[in-house]
């Protein structure tokens, strides 16, 4: 078996070979911009068509309504900045939930600070947010409302087709701005019939390159713009963008979308296969987040009790399995995970949390070697542990 | 950031890990509340006052057992009164270092090692319960490391006021509204100072 075993594809994935072989030629002989009339130029140009259709297919959209950014934050931030920016005459207040990804968060933040008002929806113990709430919460200003389709943290998946309704409902226009940093390339997405007015991607959750993603801007919409400057490439995304990143993204979505059902069927099954596994093998276990079809494919995260996360994650690193945790000894400001305090959790099964995230290169041997050593580690760090001995 | 070899190595074969039978002493400090629970288990010479044994439990993170592994090392044969001695930052010298926003493990394991001192000294008559005073929470508040550079907030002169007034405590902190540590600081504050009997409401201003 190949080491390291890469379990955290929801950090980021890694690039697919045919991938690496797609970006080369950008590099090499076709490194031209596009331009109008000229040979080298106008190919580039249909290139880029041609990508931009591969990812508009993807998701059900028009070529023209895909822009191309440098990468899913970007994205988010043209999105939300972009259309508050251009609507704010039409309201002041957006919707968001206390379980969204940083992206929407930290805008949602600066836009409070700005005179706007933002509503946090609760969520629920499974991660699933209060669509009662949602409802109680739309007034006349309300123009926008924003979620994370697939957590980043539980792999709860948002009833987008509900929410959408929900929204279809008001009176007046409220745009849908849907993060599916996580959810893209792992559950069907279709913008027409979901009534999605914004979509955020990125290329490298889905064995991409890092520094490209797309934004999808239903027709109609209006956005302002956030990064002024030339338009190369996009109207939005200024200056130059890495067109080798373009082409390997394209040959990304190719990939994922081409056996889209069995590959996510298989995904499924693996994830499921270890968090069974899990939990026939290991006591004091805690799921975070749904089970089922209503949880992302790739996503198990679960607490381990009386122990801490970063030792486990260590020493997982040390017999050559890459994960992560949700545990506060790990965090960049000591704080436990602000999504499983959201959903009720306690700091200590925060700190105990585990996050394996699987893609389609892992395999059921892998799988079984991670829970081997788990099982060892865990075993170990309780009995270090004055906790596992009070209570037991 | 990274651990030393050392941080790794006593991480992965820590030194003096369990429980003693019938220990002269005992002590546990931190909480699972934040992260890191420790607990120390002495034998003790009556004579001579020597640690002659000395084990440790913890929950907590690589750089927790670790501090805790050395600091249980460093004490062993060596007398009470030198084993007071000891702090946090030899530890974390011994590991070769740790990263500042982990110096609070090694503050927790001196700590804990302290506390099971002053455990057998009260039980043998040797020194008796602090009287509580506003000296004891400025002492206290020398515990709390400030993790972007790995010292105390009291050395660092962030802390501007203390208080103690009706069994509430005032702490007045300088923290910038942005600071990535702020809600940490303010945890650790309360979990220091919440565990005094005299303390019943714990204020801080930042």
């Amino acid at each position: 078996m190949k080491k390291p075993i890469y379990l955290n594809n929801c950090l980021t994935s890694k690039p697919a070979p045919e991938v690496i072989e797609a970006m080369l030629p950008y590099w090499q002989e076709k490194f031209y911009f596009p331009e109008n009339f000229m040979s080298q130029g106008t190919q580039i140009e249909s290139d880029i068509e041609k990508y931009k259709q591969v990812v508009a297919d993807s998701i059900n959209a028009k070529p023209d309504e895909i822009h191309f950014t440098t990468g899913g934050t970007s994205a988010n931030n043209l999105a939300i900045k972009g259309y508050l920016m251009a609507n704010s005459h039409k309201g002041n207040h957006i919707i968001c939930s206390r379980v969204d990804y940083p992206d929407l968060l930290t805008n949602a933040a600066f836009f409070e600070k700005s005179g706007f008002e933002v509503t946090y929806l609760d969520a629920d113990e499974e991660g699933f947010i209060d669509l009662k709430q949602l409802q109680q919460a739309i007034k006349p200003e309300t123009i926008m409302f924003m979620t994370t389709w697939a957590n980043h943290t539980t792999g709860t998946l948002q009833p987008i087709e509900q929410i959408s309704k929900i929204l279809q409902k008001a009176d007046h226009k409220i745009a849908f701005h849907v993060d599916a940093g996580q959810a893209y390339g792992k559950v069907p997405i279709n913008v027409e019939e979901m009534k999605i007015d914004l979509l955020s991607v990125s290329a490298h959750k889905i064995h991409g390159p890092v520094g490209i993603g797309a934004m999808y801007v239903r027709q109609g919409i209006k956005l302002a713009p956030t990064k002024h400057g030339i338009n190369r490439i996009d109207e939005y995304e200024t200056g130059g963008i890495n067109i080798g990143l373009i082409a390997g993204f394209a040959k990304a979505v190719e990939l994922n979308f081409s056996n889209f059902n069995e590959n996510n069927a298989k995904l499924r099954q693996l994830s499921d296969y270890l968090l069974k596994k899990i939990e026939a093998t290991i006591p004091y276990t805690l799921l975070n987040g749904p089970r089922g079809d209503k949880r992302a494919p790739h996503n198990v995260n679960i607490s381990f009790r009386y122990i801490e996360g970063e030792a486990i994650m260590m020493m997982l690193d040390a017999a050559g399995i890459i994960v992560a945790t949700g545990s506060a000894c790990f965090s960049k400001g000591l704080s436990p995970n602000y999504i499983l305090m959201a959903i009720g959790r306690n700091h200590e099964e925060s700190h105990g949390s585990m996050k394996f995230t699987l893609s389609r290169y892992n395999t059921k041997e892998e799988i079984d070697y991670t829970v081997e050593k788990l099982a060892e580690i865990v075993s170990e760090l309780r009995k270090r542990s004055p906790l596992y001995k009070e209570e037991k | 950031m990274k651990y030393s070899q050392k941080v790794l190595d006593h991480f992965m074969h820590p030194h003096n890990i369990g429980k003693l039978e019938l220990p002269d002493a005992k002590a546990t400090e931190g909480s699972p509340a934040c992260g890191d629970q420790v607990s120390m288990y002495l034998k003790v010479n009556e004579d001579s006052k020597v640690i002659e044994d000395i084990k440790f439990q913890s929950y907590g993170c690589a750089s927790n057992i670790a501090t805790a592994s050395i600091i249980t090392d460093m004490a062993k044969g060596k007398t009470l009164d030198e084993a007071k001695k000891l702090t946090w930052k030899q530890a974390a010298d011994e590991l070769d270092g740790l990263p500042p926003a982990k110096m609070h493990c090694s503050v927790l394991a001196v700590d804990t090692l302290r506390k099971a001192i002053k455990d057998y000294e009260i039980k043998h008559n040797l020194a008796s319960e602090d009287e509580f005073k506003k000296t004891t929470i400025v002492e206290e508040l020398k515990h709390i490391i400030y993790p972007k550079v790995g010292e105390d907030i009291v050395s660092l002169k962030m802390v501007k006021y203390v208080g103690f007034e009706n069994g509430v405590a005032t702490v007045d902190i300088e923290i910038p509204k942005f600071d990535q540590y702020r809600q940490n600081v303010a945890d650790e504050i309360r979990e220091h100072l919440e565990k005094y009997d005299a303390i019943k409401k714990v204020e801080i201003n930042m």
